[in-house]
Order: structure tokens, then sequence, then C-alpha cells
């Protein structure tokens, strides 16, 4: 995908409205459930899921070769048919499953881990340490993706580093959710900001709540909207990328399976053996499409004007 | 707000603009690098269709030499535009091309002396051939060319020969070796000796700065016309070729296409006529008769693919007092590993019949019969067998086994190592990659596998490169050599001593100090002795496997039906008879 | 404005020497190295490797190199024989005063080389983003002003499709298609090309052009214009319900002068600073459509580099890219600024 992630908060205005939680959360679930996009992608997801989750199921290995087996055709045996060692293709297709959404989910787990706590520090106390932060957010957005991330796989898949090493969905993580965090840290920082001069959240610094409660307590959970839209866009975008940077020889190590190097991988057979690419192609199609339309559903659903408007306020 | 409406008025007018602008300045006809001779032959001729051939390659060639870069593509280009001294054909004979005749004893062209073994070689070159600028190619351009190449470091088994090359006149020089050359045939020429023009190239520019090898004065059968970057070569006919009416074909077109399914796709489609080592599945296809294409092999298989077991531990580079690698310092392991591997159902179903069993570096002419060696067997059972006598056993059942009384390893470590190949040979080998680990993962051997760029995995050891810094416990690559004569590359490869570096299994030890002294043994012209001295190498390489050899790769080439006397040769330079190629409609 | 222009020109120094920094680092700690390409064969000595890295200034150490790449070394003697005398002064300008270095490769000007190629990756992107604007706007103002029509709905649906589907893969489909599958019915030549740039040895002609272009610009704009129709017609509908159209409304405007003039024109604004960020691509290329359609733009001179370890081609790239998003990233600024006058900075 040529296009990059774009902030949300160009998109839609930060919510500085404060709601007890609940109320919230019940009000956007009804809202959420009447997003037919969103409901139709959850119940995709939930079906992608369970075949990866119920991926060791199948009577076939997903690694071990069978040899005689190799090139067949769709059929009742192999409903996807089968690769170019003989493995069945549809049981690498579920097991590929598995490792595109846990790269996924790592890369949204590293954008969170480094966005949420730079955004806080930044928005929360502001000044220079939040100058620091920005310009570091700024040389960070200044890097050609793309063109970064092939060096930085090119880096990492050869160094020696105690976390990356032998683990190439940490790799491949790292290498997606570099680049990603800024997004967020915007997104928490400009929460913060607005949020930090509210009447309330001086009166509990006045009261003497210590800075961790307030951030945790009352401040984290309002960038909750935003962060969880946020992170499902993100998901699908790591998805769609780990197969790109696959269809450039960076990609998850064989023979362990991934949407990504199973595209790339089919590649060669395109002409004789179509179904190679047709299925990877179309469960990454459907994860992505499910992906956003639940990230919709839920943007409308955790939009506080709407919801506000729900409740006639 | 009307500024905004004109702004952005202006902003569409100002893109259509640049657009346009773009599109006109890179549509604008690129100024060729050589502007085609004006005297088509064309014009005495009657009219006849334009021929032209196509051939498809995946990388841009960096230039027209080989030693410098090395996509492979380099040899390919220099063989269109020019020629060398000598050359081998595509049955392995040699064949004169500046030269007037091959030198050889008999022909009085080589003079031994018997009391100091140096040697001479007197080269007589043809009086009829000239550059495309109407200069005569002379003596001068040879010893420039070779002056060029010594000045620019550039090694060769022949250069550490060479006492030295002089003129003695326009049309002959001789040659002076410290000791029988073997290779002193192609000194000047074969694989990559393409001999440039004096007058025109600009020595003080030094061989890599040379823009003569970017736009070469053309003495071949072609002239470069047009070259844009990372897309096409155009060639058309030099008028100046001493040899017309060849060449037949008026135009040969390299185009440059990065993508295996595509360049297939436009080989169906019959746009091109050339495929440049397509991958297997494609070969299988352009093989079979009906698609209006065929192939074409190189005659001697010189790839050879091979397992590379690092005998050292990690981390150890060549030449160093070490320690021994846990596991694969012991010879039985690396024999237990090969009889664990299926080679013939490699070759059969994943590299689709394309490649034959080898075991030996001396599996082909002139060598008979692999020195007598014979042919090791597929027998896991056997294999996990050795493994247990030599200490590696799974009492715990997790499926890996563990050292129990084994030579280098403690006690209880497990059998788990990494294996590793390069990227850019395709899928092929990366489902060999993973099948051949699926074998050794049945008899109790686990590996990681690891998939490089052969950027790194060759690279210098200061560049971090994994083989030269001994960073590898097996390692899986093509490699071999050319011709008829592996003494440069046994040298290279096995011998422990070499500060080549390339003794890669990091082998030592009594039998490989034999093994270099009978290396030393080779250089002499007692042909029988050598292939003795040869097959005793053999014997010693069978036993301590330093390297496991798999099997041959083939260089396959997918031609269309209409191209004619395509024939690849030992070197894989398939356009070293270009002249000879026809179309047949 | 003048002021924070000069301002935010000013803090883009600092920061791009920051990532000159950390690029230069990270190539350098890139394992794998330019001599690579040159040692599988074995014409390499140590002696050769050695006066290669001299020629290359890679004997030193790489912080000594970066300032080198920096600042360049002809204000210093230099050792450029090995026998640890200083005897020259270097050649190299540094990227400072526009010297890139060399491509390891061909031993051409880096700036050579990126020269080559960037009309072409120019002229891809640029008929992609135009194309992108053409079809993405008309497409977003009908979806929101009609929305929840059964227009907006296949829109929208068609515009999730296309950000779901991996670009490169359907490169390869468009190229199965249009050109192994579709036949031209008169010709019978391949309906269109399956790559390059125009015809190799034809005449010059503007529909020959075309054709080489359809394919690898639809292979881009399906995902472009997925992401700019969507993201208009959300800003769109977000002014639609703002209150100063709402008051044109009110004041009993024809509507039509409401949405077009009013609306349309502010849902532009965030638009255009949208088009300005992803301007940098229009220098860093489309790798993948390059490498499909065998277009020999700026992105696969970036692949070829990086698979190969061209530091100075790879560093050149990055850093002159670099300096396009950040100088994209101000430019996006100052459109917002001019565009929308609620916007004012100090």
């Amino acid at each position: 995908m040529i296009t990059n992630e774009k902030t949300f908060e160009q998109s839609g205005e930060i919510n500085n409205i404060i709601r007890p939680p609940e109320t919230m959360m019940s009000l956007a679930w009804k809202r959420f459930r009447r997003h037919p996009g969103a409901m139709v992608g959850a119940i995709v997801m939930i079906f992608m899921i369970l075949t990866a989750v119920f991926a060791p199921l199948s009577p076939y290995d997903p690694v071990k070769s069978d040899i005689k087996n190799r090139f067949q055709a769709p059929s009742w045996e192999h409903p996807f048919g089968t690769d170019g060692l003989g493995r069945d293709l549809m049981t690498r297709t579920f097991y590929g499953g598995r490792v595109s959404m846990t790269v996924g989910i790592m890369v949204v787990a590293i954008t969170l881990g480094i966005g949420i706590p730079v955004g806080t520090i930044a928005g929360y106390y502001g000044g220079w340490i939040d100058n620091i932060l920005m310009r570091i957010i700024d040389a960070t957005l200044a890097l050609p993706a793309l063109l970064f991330m092939i060096l930085l796989a090119a880096i990492l898949r050869e160094a020696d580093l105690p976390i990356v090493e032998s683990n190439s969905k940490m790799t491949i993580a790292l290498v997606l959710g570099v680049l990603s965090w800024p997004t967020v840290a915007r997104l928490v920082r400009a929460v913060f900001l607005t949020l930090r001069e509210m009447d309330y959240i001086q009166a509990a610094q006045a009261l003497g709540a210590s800075d961790l409660r307030i951030i945790l307590r009352e401040l984290l959970p309002n960038g909750f909207g935003p962060i969880i839209v946020q992170s499902t866009l993100g998901l699908g975008y790591a998805i769609m990328e780990e197969s790109g940077l696959s269809f450039l020889g960076f990609g998850i190590m064989p023979p362990t399976p991934s949407w990504g190097n199973m595209l790339n991988n089919a590649q060669e057979h395109l002409i004789q053996y179509p179904w190679l690419a047709i299925f990877p192609g179309i469960m990454i199609f459907l994860t992505i499409i499910s992906v956003n339309y639940i990230g919709d559903g839920l943007r409308d659903a955790l939009d506080p004007y709407k919801v506000l408007a729900e409740i006639g306020e | 707000m009307n500024y905004s409406n004109k702004w952005l008025k202006g902003l569409v007018f100002g893109l259509i603009t640049l657009m346009l602008i773009i599109s006109v300045v890179s549509c604008a006809p690129k100024p060729a690098a050589e502007e085609p001779a004006a005297e088509e032959p064309a014009a005495e001729e009657p009219m006849a269709e334009k021929t032209s051939v196509t051939i498809l390659i995946p990388d841009n060639p960096a230039e027209f030499h080989g030693y410098g870069a090395g996509t492979g593509f380099e040899e390919v280009i220099s063989e269109l535009v020019m020629l060398s001294v000598a050359e081998v054909d595509d049955q392995g004979n040699y064949f004169p091309e500046l030269a007037t005749e091959i030198p050889t004893v008999e022909n009085g062209g080589v003079v031994m002396d018997e009391e100091t073994w140096e040697v001479t070689v007197t080269w007589n070159l043809r009086q009829d051939i000239y550059w495309e600028d109407g200069e005569q190619v002379t003596a001068d351009d040879v010893i420039f060319t070779w002056d060029a190449v010594q000045a620019a470091e550039i090694w060769s088994s022949s250069g550490d020969a060479t006492e030295s090359v002089v003129k003695i006149d326009d049309f002959t020089f001789q040659v002076n070796y410290y000791y029988p050359n073997p290779e002193y045939i192609i000194h000047f020429g074969g694989e990559d000796f393409p001999i440039f023009a004096e007058h025109y190239c600009d020595a003080d520019q030094g061989y890599y700065e040379w823009n003569c090898t970017r736009e070469p004065l053309s003495s071949g059968p072609y002239t470069l016309a047009e070259w844009v970057t990372d897309d096409h070569l155009t060639f058309v006919r030099n008028p100046n070729y001493y040899d017309a009416p060849k060449p037949y074909i008026d135009e040969i077109i390299l185009r440059i296409v990065p993508d295996e399914s595509v360049k297939r796709a436009i080989m169906d489609e019959g746009d091109a006529d050339v495929h440049y080592w397509p991958a297997e599945n494609n070969a299988l296809v352009y093989q079979e008769e009906g698609n209006g294409t065929k192939w074409a092999v190189s005659p001697t298989e010189r790839w050879i693919m091979k397992i590379f077991p690092n005998t050292k531990a990690r981390g150890d580079t060549p030449g160093e007092e070490t320690i021994p690698h846990p596991i694969l310092a012991d010879k039985s392991v690396r024999h237990a590993l090969r009889m664990a591997i299926d080679v013939d159902t490699i070759i059969n179903d994943i590299f689709l019949g394309f490649g034959e069993p080898v075991w030996s570096e001396f599996f082909r002419p002139p060598f008979e019969d692999s020195c007598g060696i014979p042919r090791p067997e597929y027998d896991p059972e056997g294999a996990a067998a050795l493994l247990k006598e030599a200490g590696w056993e799974d009492t715990d059942g997790d499926g890996v086994n563990e050292c129990h009384g084994c030579l280098n390893a403690e006690e209880g470590d497990l059998m788990t190592m990494e294996f590793m190949i390069y990227a850019e040979y395709g899928e092929t080998l990366e489902l060999a990659h993973q099948f051949i680990a699926e074998a050794w993962a049945n008899i109790g051997v686990q590996t990681e596998l690891s998939i490089v760029e052969g950027a790194v995995l060759w690279a210098q050891v200061e560049d971090g490169g994994i083989e030269l810094a001994g960073n590898f416990d097996i390692n899986m690559w093509d490699n071999g050599y050319a011709g008829v004569d592996p003494t440069a590359y046994l040298w290279d490869y096995y011998y422990y001593a070499s500060d080549s570096e390339w003794n890669l299994a990091n082998w030592t030890g009594e039998e490989a100090e034999a093994v270099a002294a009978l290396v030393d043994e080779l250089y002499t012209v007692d042909e029988e002795y050598r292939m003795e001295v040869f097959c005793d190498i053999a014997l010693i390489l069978e036993e301590e496997l330093p390297a496991i050899e798999l099997f041959s790769t083939l260089e396959m080439f997918g031609l269309s039906d209409r191209i004619q006397g395509v024939r690849p040769t030992a070197f894989d330079i398939l356009t070293w008879n270009v002249a000879d190629w026809t179309v047949e409609e | 404005m003048g002021t924070y222009i000069v301002r935010r020109l000013l803090q883009a120094i600092p920061m791009l020497l920051i990532v000159s920094i950390v690029l230069f680092g990270l190539v350098n700690l890139a394992p794998g190295g330019p001599l690579s390409q040159f040692s599988r064969s074995r014409r390499m000595t140590a002696e050769r490797a050695e006066s290669l890295k001299r020629q290359f200034g890679l004997d030193k150490p790489v912080p000594v190199q970066y300032v080198v790449w920096l600042v360049g070394n002809d204000w210093m003697k230099v050792d450029t024989t090995g026998d640890g005398i200083l005897d020259s002064h270097g050649t190299r300008k540094g990227i400072l005063r526009g010297d890139f270095g060399f491509s390891y490769k061909t031993r051409e000007p880096v700036l050579d080389e990126i020269g080559e190629r960037l009309p072409n990756t120019l002229y891809l992107l640029g008929f992609m983003m135009l194309f992108t604007g053409l079809i993405a706007i008309p497409i977003g103002i009908i979806s929101a002003v009609k929305q929840y029509s059964a227009f907006d709905i296949t829109a929208t649906t068609l515009s999730f499709m296309g950000q779901a589907i991996p670009d490169f893969w359907f490169g390869l489909i468009l190229i199965l298609v249009f050109y192994a599958t579709l036949n031209n019915p008169f010709t019978g030549e391949a309906l269109l090309p399956s790559g390059g740039m125009y015809t190799l040895g034809a005449e010059f002609s503007i529909w020959d052009r075309i054709k080489h272009l359809i394919l690898p610009v639809t292979m881009g704009l399906v995902g472009w214009v997925a992401w700019y129709s969507r993201y208009l017609r959300s800003s769109m509908l977000e002014v639609i319900n703002a209150d100063y159209i709402r008051t044109a409304r009110a004041k009993g405007q024809n509507e039509r002068k409401v949405l077009y003039k009013h609306a349309f024109k502010n849902a532009l604004i965030p638009v255009v600073t949208l088009f300005a960020l992803d301007f940098p691509y229009m220098f860093t290329g489309y790798i993948y459509a390059e490498l499909i359609f065998s277009w020999p733009g700026m992105g696969r001179l970036y692949y070829d580099a990086a698979t190969s370890r061209n530091y100075p081609v790879l560093l050149g790239v990055l850093i002159i890219g670099a300096g396009i998003v950040i100088i994209s990233n101000l430019l996006a600024d100052i459109a917002y600024a001019y565009l929308d006058p609620r916007v004012r900075y100090e």
C-alpha cells in the first residue's frame, strides 16, 4: 500500500467531553451494532480468528512435506490445493493467519508501548520535554517509511540482537512498529493537552493526587476511543505491510507460513498454479476489509458527539 | 474566500502543466550513447525486414567487463561488442578470435625452458580486425588492457604466473611465465577478458573509472546504440565487423525485467527470444513442445549445489588456531547429514529433473567416474545409526538429539544448528532448503532456517560477511569451476593455509595438510601425473567431507522457437557466438 | 507567516542532521558490505580489498566516514597509497556541497544515477496523483453530499475493498489478465504491454506511452483513490455539518452554491494537506510497481542499492527523501494556514 497511516486527529475532533465510561461503552456498543459494515466485519474477523485458533485441528502438518503431492489443484482432500512441497495449503493458510495476525498484534503492541508513554509525557508535562519529544517524533516522521523499513529489515535479520535473533516475527514486528508509533503519540498528546487544563484535573492536582494516578485514572480513559480505532486500523496496515515486505524478500522466514510469504512464494507460479496466490490473497483481503469496517464502526460508535446526540444532550 | 478558489485553480493548472512538462521531457527520445553508423548495410542489400532479438535479464549490468560488480551480465554484453584473443566454445574447445591460431608446443608457439621451467608463449594477431572507428586492433590494445587489469590489482592465476607481457611487433606479443600456466590459452580471453581500445580509453582514469567500460568502442559484431539504465540496452550491427556478412541479426535488445513471472508471460506472448536463467518450473514449460518455446542448457554442469559445514566454532575466522565446532567437527556427523538427504527426490521433484547427482568435485570430464568413488546412498536409518555411534541420540523424546559421549560437545547439549541459503536463487532453493531441514529433523538434527542476500553471505569479514567471518553452521549454495581444470578452485576452497579465506569449512588438520601438499604438486605440465594427484585429493575429500556435494544445477535458457544457433558454453555466457545467431520465422 | 516559515526552516536543519546521523549509522551497521558484490569472485585478494577500501574511504572509522560524507575531505590530506603517509588532498566535497559520492556498482556519481531515474518516477507517480485527484474528488464529494445513498454505499464499499487489496498482488493479476490473457481483437497482440515505459525500437507515439502507463497507474490508483475518496468524504461531511455552513443555509443561499462553494472548498483543505504529505512518493518512487512493471525508477534504484549494500546510493536516496518529507510537511502546514483563515501561526 502506498498510502501511509493518516492521523486520527485530522479526521475527527478530539473529544473533550467527559462521561462515565460505563454509559459510554454501552452506548458505543449500541451504535456499533447498528453499523452494518462493522457487524459483518466483526463476524468475518471472528471467523478468521477461529480459523487461526483451530488451525491445529487440521489433519495435515503445516510444515511437513509430502513431495509426491506437490502442486495439487484444489480438491475435497485439499480444499485450497497444495504447495511446492505438497503441504496442504488450507492448513498453511490458517497457520499463516496465526503468524500474520500475531505480527499485526505485536506491531500494535509496539506502537502503543512506545506511543502512549511518549504521548502521555509530552502532553501531560509539556514544556521542554514536550519540545524534545516532538522533535524526535518529527525526525521519525521525516524518514521515508518504506525505504527505511527495507533498510531496517535488511539489518535486523542478520543482527545478533538478543530479542530479534531467531525470531522473525519479532524482527518484522519491530521493523513495522518502529515508524508507526508517532501517530499514537501525537494522538495521546493532543488528548492530554486539551484535558490538562480542565477544572477537574486541576482540582485533582490540587487535592494532591499523584501524576501517575491522574494520568491512569482521569486522562488515559479519555483517549481510549481514538486509540482503539487507531490500533484496529494499525492491525490492518501491519498485515498489509508484512505481505509487502515479504514480496520484497524481507518477510517471515520459511517454513513458517505467513500470508505474506505464501503470496510471495506463489508469485513464481502465478501462471501455472494460480490457487497458490488466490487463497492467501483472499485471506489478506478479507482481514483488512473487516478490520477497516470494524475501525469505521468503532470510530462512529466512539464519537462523543454522536453519542451525546443520542442521549439528547 | 475568493483567493482560495484561485489558489485551487492555480494548483490544478500547475499540476497539469508539471505533468505535461515531465511527460514531454521523459518522452523525448534519449540521446544515443553512440550514434548508429550512418552507412547501414541495408543501403546496398535488398530491403529486408529488420530482424531483432530480445533477451530478458533481471538486472542492470554495471559495465562492459566482469571485474567490478558481478550481476553476471557484464560478460554477456561485453561479448556483444568486444573480441578476446582466444575463447572457448560450447564443446570446451579453444578457438582463436583476435589471434590467428592457438599457440601450442607443436606449432612452436609455446616454448618451455627445461632447466628453469619458465615458459614463453607467442601470440600472433589477425591483421584484418578493426575498431568501429576504423583503427586497427593491435598488440598494443592487448597489452594496454592487461596493464590496466594489473594496475587495478585484479588477481588471476595467470597473473601470478606471469613475468611479463612483451610487444614484439604490432601484431605479435609474447608472454613470459615463471612456471607452466595451465590457463595460458584463455589468459587474454575466456570468461571475462575483453580487449579494450588503447586509443579510445583514458588509461589515467584507472580501470574502474574508464568511461570506455560503459561506452566501449566496438571490435565485435555489435555496437551499443542505447542504454537506458534499468530498462534496456539496444545493440546494432557493427558495420566494421571483420567477419561479414555476420552478424545475421540486425539488432539485439537486452530488456531488464526483474519479475520472474512477468518474464515468463513475455516469453509466452512471443515478445522476447531469450529468458536468461529461468526458474525450473518455467524451464519445464519452455522445454515442452508446442508452446512456441524451446530451451538450451550449458553443456558442462558447472554449478554444484553444495552444503558447507563449518568445522570450527561459530565466529572463528579461517586460519586461526581455533575451537572445533561442537557438532560438525566430527566427520561422522557430516557423513550422516549427507546420508539423510534424498538427492534424487530433490532433483526430480523440486528441481523438476533439472540436475544430476554429484558427490565429488571430480565428477565431470576429464575425470572419469568420479575417480572411482561410489555414489553415497540415501539411507536415513543408516544416518541415524551413524549419529548414535558418534554420540548423538534423542533419549528424552523431544525429537532433538542430545550429546551422549559425542566428540566435541558437552554432555546433554542439543543437536541444533543454523542452516542458511541465499535469497537470490529463488523459490526452488527455498523448497530444497526446507526439504533437507525436514529430513535432518527426522534423524534428530534440528536446524533453524535462514535466508540472506548474497551480499551479506559473501561479504568481507569487516562488513559482517557471514561466511568469511565463520559466523555460520551450515550453508548451502552453488559454486564450482569453469572449464576443465580445477586447480585454482581447489587452491581457493580447500587449501587450508590459503589467504584467499575461502576454505569455508575452516578445514584444518593432517588431511587438510595432505590435500594442500597435493595441490602444490599440481603445478606441472605432466597431465597424467596431475590426473593421479587429482584423484588422490578426491579420495581424501570424500573421506573428510569439508563440503558436501549434492547435485548440479543447470544453467538454463528459455528460447523462442524462431531463434537459431544459440549454444551456451560452460562459462554461461550465451552471447559468445551471437554473430552466428539467426532468426527463422 | 514569514517568520514562521523561517523558523520552521531553521528547525529543519538540526532535524535533518539528526536523521542523517541515524541513517548513516544504521547503514554502516548493516551487515554485508559494499565490497561483497566483488567477493564471490575468487579474484578478490586481501590487497585489492584494502585498496578498494582506501579508494572508497571505508578504511576510516565510521564517525570519520560520516564527516567526510557530510563535508568532504578536499580540505584535508589523505593517504591514497596505503603507506600511512598523508600524500594528497581528498577529492570528496561532501553532501553539503552536493557531492553524494559515487555508486559502488557503476562508479557513476550518485546524483547522476538519481537524475537518470527521477524523471521516470515523476512521470509515473505524477499521472497517478493526477488521476487520483480526478477520480477521488468527485467520488468523495458525491458520497458526502448524498450520504447513505446507493452511490455512497457502493463507493464506500469499493473503497474499503480497494484499501484491502495487496497492491503487488493486484499488479501481477493485471499483467496476467491484460497482457497474458486478453488480446486486442483487431491486431491479435496483447491488449496492454507487460511493462517498460514505451515499446522498444518503435517510433514515438502518445498512444504507445499511454498504453504503457495504464497498468502501473491502475495498480497504484486503486489504493490511492480508495483512500483519498474516503478521506474527502469524511472531511466534507464534517464541513457540511459545521456551523457556518448551516448559517449559510439558514441565510437562504442556494443549496448547490453552499455545497460546492463553501463546503467543498473547506473540505479540500485537509485533502491538499494530505496531498502534500504524499508528495515525497514522487521522489522515493513506487517500488512494487517498478519491480513488477520493469519501470526504471527511483524505487528500483533504492531496492537494488539495499540488496547489494551500495551505501552511497542508499544514503543519497534516503537523505534526499528525508529532506523532501520535511519540506513537504512544511508546505502542508503553510498550505493549511493559507487556506484556512482560522489557523494562524505566530
